[in-house]
């Protein structure tokens, strides 16, 4: 494999919080364009690895590379600039605002004009605006959600707003797409949907996913290379059909056979 | 030569006039994408017709092939169209919830050549029966979002063929023109599939003349302006749509609007409030119902005010239907209760500007058009049908609820001895496509024979039914099920209805669809608890709740057109299941065939029969649903309701 196919590695990381070792010595790689999965019983430290990789948390040991950086000592504010976003596992959109203004609300991170051209709203801001607005209509066109464009988006079904929440991280033009657990809750229907959208992101934009599912069918079908965490340990790392024949990931998710 | 041009007039002829007359100056079309209306211009929109016209004759479109178009109403539809139109060729619509098989039957009968097809779900249904429908040449699809990896070879881009006929337009600059130059209105311009309700769907083959005399017509009772504006939102696979935009758009001509999205029409009909709608009757039906429930749901003083100014507003109309003078008091306070009531709500249901709402597909209650009539709605019945274009219409100040109307100068209108509605007029069809024998027999003795019973009273026309519909009782009177059907549709808590009655049957009963939503919210509003459909329209509550609505209509019919008994179905009526045409009307024998067991029950007057059916699952596989249908007999003293 060569160097310039790998999009971010995570290696040797390991957190505590107190005696508690929430990952210990996690390595893998993130390859360009790919859609890798992460599995792994409750509490085995799927959700822990992303918000190392955003930054929500810093891990004591390890590093995380991206693009030559090492994402450990970048404030979490930072780290969408550098072209990754994420969606959470309980959807943390602004309730009070409509889907659109969402939206927008996440490419704040992306306004260059200064304060006295957005009073009067002319010149740069204008055109920026404008800019803003046409990304986020093809990403509102991209999930189709052009019917909840103006709807609140504390009104809207939960199926719904997972899909807004997936839109906030899209606007952001992200490389890396960290989703956690985009179709927990959803009925088939949606979940087939959102796997629809995830593939048409992958396809259509080029961008690298890492997924934290817990439906394993969905995890199988979509995604290409899948890492199996238990109690903070990758236990398997390979391609769907491997891992589901592994005989260490069958004993972490039913027990001792 | 110019005495011949001015004479025969086909739609392209008329859309390259609009684009010699308004150029970029005048805006044709809008379309509703990235969440604002963008504008096409008359040049804009012959150009892209022109495009698609030379990339169709590059690739061996020749004069009279067929083009089948699959899917919503979108610019790209119309330019395909037209675009075939100008090379002498015809258009067949296919709606879009059509599965493979019937998609093939339309190539297959239609002797389509090439197939335009939206977005990916429409493409794929085309490639699973590419194999057998050999004269297909290409598939173009205008939505390419999920077909970025589609190697197939026939399908393409609208954009690549646009590309393709722009180049060949630089070779063969004026072609088009003489092609546009070398049509007569005489030619065929698109066929439009008979829905269905007996048989295979039957392709009625249109002229331009034919599509064209629909606005001609409307324009004698309604004046259009150029400045009108129009949603394109009925499939244009109907012939209502080929008539009003298509040809109406070039001819008057509006401005016409494409939705974002099916989902999005409610909002884009508020955005644009168009001064000319049409519904189909079901429509107008849902649209009431929602009026009717969400006024209920309002608060206290909201509910007032309607009240209020609707009783207002119905006395000034029953003033005015028995043609007396309305007094000056009650005319202040309506213009009061319109712009405090009235002009709000129709702002709401996005018909602030409309001059007038048509009305056509199935008969329509007078109960209903004077709700829509009281709240400033001026919704008129229709009648017309695909052979034969538009044939009556209701004239301003001389509406009878119970009448089609007058039929339009220029069309003649006659009912045979046997109570058949005959019609002669520009509109009438040429024939159907590949069926002489059919072709023979609607159009014996120079009438479209229409298959509708009805009458003429005073000038007016009016309809009772479907010829073959109309049903001996077993007393010998001559009933139609339909009558009844409407009239329970007008509460907001049936959603559909099927009377049944003839000689063999003892007495006239009915299956019942309750209106889930509405069903729903009432059962909420009266704590009564439920899981699914099923379970509550088998609730005692709720089958008491359709029994009050049975009684009253039975107070008002004749005692032997009474509902002696009817059922609450279990499921809904499917058009997946055949039990309904895609336009949602129903299909009377195979509903009949298949409920036989709750139809007998009914004659027994049996309190309740078990019923088993096949459910097709999402995954294809089939499963049987077991489940208990009570059967609701009614007393004869039904004339208590009020």
């Amino acid at each position: 494999m060569s160097e310039d196919e790998i999009h971010l590695i995570v290696d040797q990381l390991s957190i505590s919080f107190g005696g508690l070792m929430a990952l210990s010595n996690v390595h893998f790689e993130l390859r360009k364009g790919e859609i890798l999965g992460i599995i792994g019983p409750n509490g085995a430290g799927k959700t822990c690895l992303l918000n190392c990789i955003s930054g929500f948390y810093r891990p004591q040991w390890g590093e995380i590379l991206f693009k030559g950086r090492n994402l450990v000592k970048v404030a979490p504010h930072v780290i969408p600039n550098l072209g990754i976003s994420r969606t959470f596992q309980n959807v943390e959109l602004y309730t009070g605002l409509s889907t659109l203004d969402n939206l927008l609300a996440a490419r704040h991170m992306f306004i260059d004009y200064g304060v006295g051209s957005a009073l009067f709203h002319f010149g740069r801001a204008k055109r920026e605006e404008i800019k803003h607005r046409r990304i986020v209509e093809d990403i509102i066109k991209l999930l189709e959600i052009e019917d909840i464009r103006d709807h609140t988006v504390g009104s809207l079904p939960y199926g719904l707003r997972k899909r807004v929440e997936l839109g906030r991280a899209l606007v952001q033009e992200p490389e890396v797409l960290l989703l956690d657990e985009p179709m927990a809750g959803m009925n088939v229907e949606e979940k087939e949907d959102m796997a629809r959208f995830i593939i048409d992101v992958n396809e259509l934009k080029g961008t690298s996913i890492i997924l934290i599912e817990h439906d394993m069918g969905v995890v199988m079908d979509i995604t290409e290379r899948i890492i199996v965490l238990d109690f903070g340990n990758k236990i398997a790392e390979g391609i769907a059909g491997d891992i589901q024949k592994d005989a260490k990931v069958i004993k972490a998710y039913l027990g001792k056979t | 030569m110019g005495a011949m041009e001015r004479e025969t007039e086909t739609i392209p002829k008329l859309l390259r006039k609009r684009a010699q007359e308004h150029g970029r100056r005048k805006i044709a079309m809008r379309k509703k994408d990235y969440g604002i209306w963008n504008e096409y211009s008359w040049q804009e929109v012959y150009d892209h017709v022109r495009w698609v016209a030379y990339g169709l004759l590059s690739l061996g479109f020749e004069k009279g092939d067929k083009i089948t178009i699959l899917g919503d109403n979108d610019p790209e539809w119309y330019w395909a169209e037209w675009a075939a139109q100008c090379l002498g060729g015809a258009a067949v619509g296919v709606y879009i919830d059509c599965v493979p098989s019937e998609v093939k039957f339309y190539l297959e009968h239609s002797d389509s050549t090439f197939v335009f097809a939206r977005d990916q779900e429409q493409v794929d249904k085309v490639l699973e029966i590419h194999e057998q429908v050999p004269g297909v040449k290409r598939v173009i699809y205008w939505d390419p979002r999920g077909l970025w990896f589609y190697d197939h070879p026939s399908v393409m881009d609208l954009k690549d063929l646009e590309a393709l006929g722009r180049k060949h337009a630089q070779d063969h600059p004026e072609l088009l023109d003489d092609l546009i130059s070398l049509g007569r209105e005489e030619d065929i311009a698109a066929f439009c599939y008979t829905s269905g309700t007996t048989g295979l769907p039957k392709g009625a083959m249109l002229t331009h003349r034919n599509l064209l005399y629909a606005v001609k017509a409307l324009w004698q009772y309604n004046a259009f302006l150029t400045t009108d504006n129009y949603l394109s939102y009925i499939s244009p696979a109907w012939v209502t749509e080929q008539m009003l935009g298509l040809a109406g758009g070039v001819l008057v001509p509006f401005v016409v609007h494409f939705p974002e999205k099916p989902e999005t029409v409610q909002k884009d009909l508020r955005d644009i409030a168009p001064d000319i709608i049409f519904y189909g009757a079901r429509l107008w039906e849902s649209l009431a119902s929602t009026i009717q429930v969400k006024m209920t749901d309002s608060t206290p003083l909201k509910i007032f005010f309607y009240r209020v100014a609707s009783a207002l507003s119905h006395n000034r109309l029953k003033a005015r239907e028995k043609g007396q003078r309305v007094n000056v008091a009650l005319r202040l306070l309506h213009q009061l209760a319109d712009f405090v009531v009235f002009r709000p709500l129709r702002d709401r249901i996005g018909l602030a500007r409309c001059k007038v709402g048509y009305t056509a597909g199935a008969a329509i209650s007078p109960d209903m058009m004077r709700l829509f009539h009281a709240i400033g709605i001026n919704i008129k019945n229709l009648y017309g049908s695909t052979e034969a274009s538009v044939v009556s219409l209701h004239k301003d100040g001389d509406i009878r609820y119970e009448t089609v109307g007058v039929p339009f100068e220029g069309c003649d209108v006659r009912v045979s001895e046997d109570g058949e509605i005959l019609v002669r007029n520009d509109g009438v069809f040429v024939g159907y496509y590949k069926n002489p024998e059919a072709t023979e027999r609607a159009l014996r003795g120079g009438y479209y024979h229409t298959g509708d019973a009805g009458v003429r009273d005073k000038g007016h026309l009016i309809y009772f039914d479907r010829v073959d519909e109309m049903i001996q009782l077993s007393g010998g009177k001559k009933f139609s099920p339909q009558f009844i059907e409407i009239r329970l549709l007008f509460s907001p808590y049936i959603k559909d209805a099927m009377v049944f009655g003839g000689e063999d049957r003892p007495f006239v009963t009915a299956i019942l669809n309750m209106d889930f939503d509405n069903v729903g919210k009432w059962a909420e509003k009266n704590k009564l608890a439920y899981t699914t459909y099923m379970d509550l329209s088998q609730k005692k509550e709720v089958r008491g709740l359709l029994a009050g609505i049975v009684k009253e209509l039975n107070s008002v019919l004749p005692e032997y057109t009474r509902i002696k008994a009817f059922v609450s179905l279990h499921k809904e009526f499917d058009p997946d299941e055949a039990e309904m045409t895609r336009t949602r009307k129903l299909k009377r024998k195979p509903i009949e065939e298949r409920y036989r067991d709750i139809l007998s029950a009914m004659d027994e007057q049996k309190d309740s029969v078990r019923v088993e059916s096949k459910v097709v699952y999402r995954d294809g596989k089939v499963g049987t649903v077991k489940t208990q249908v009570f059967v609701n007999t009614l007393s004869d003293n039904g004339g208590r309701g009020r």
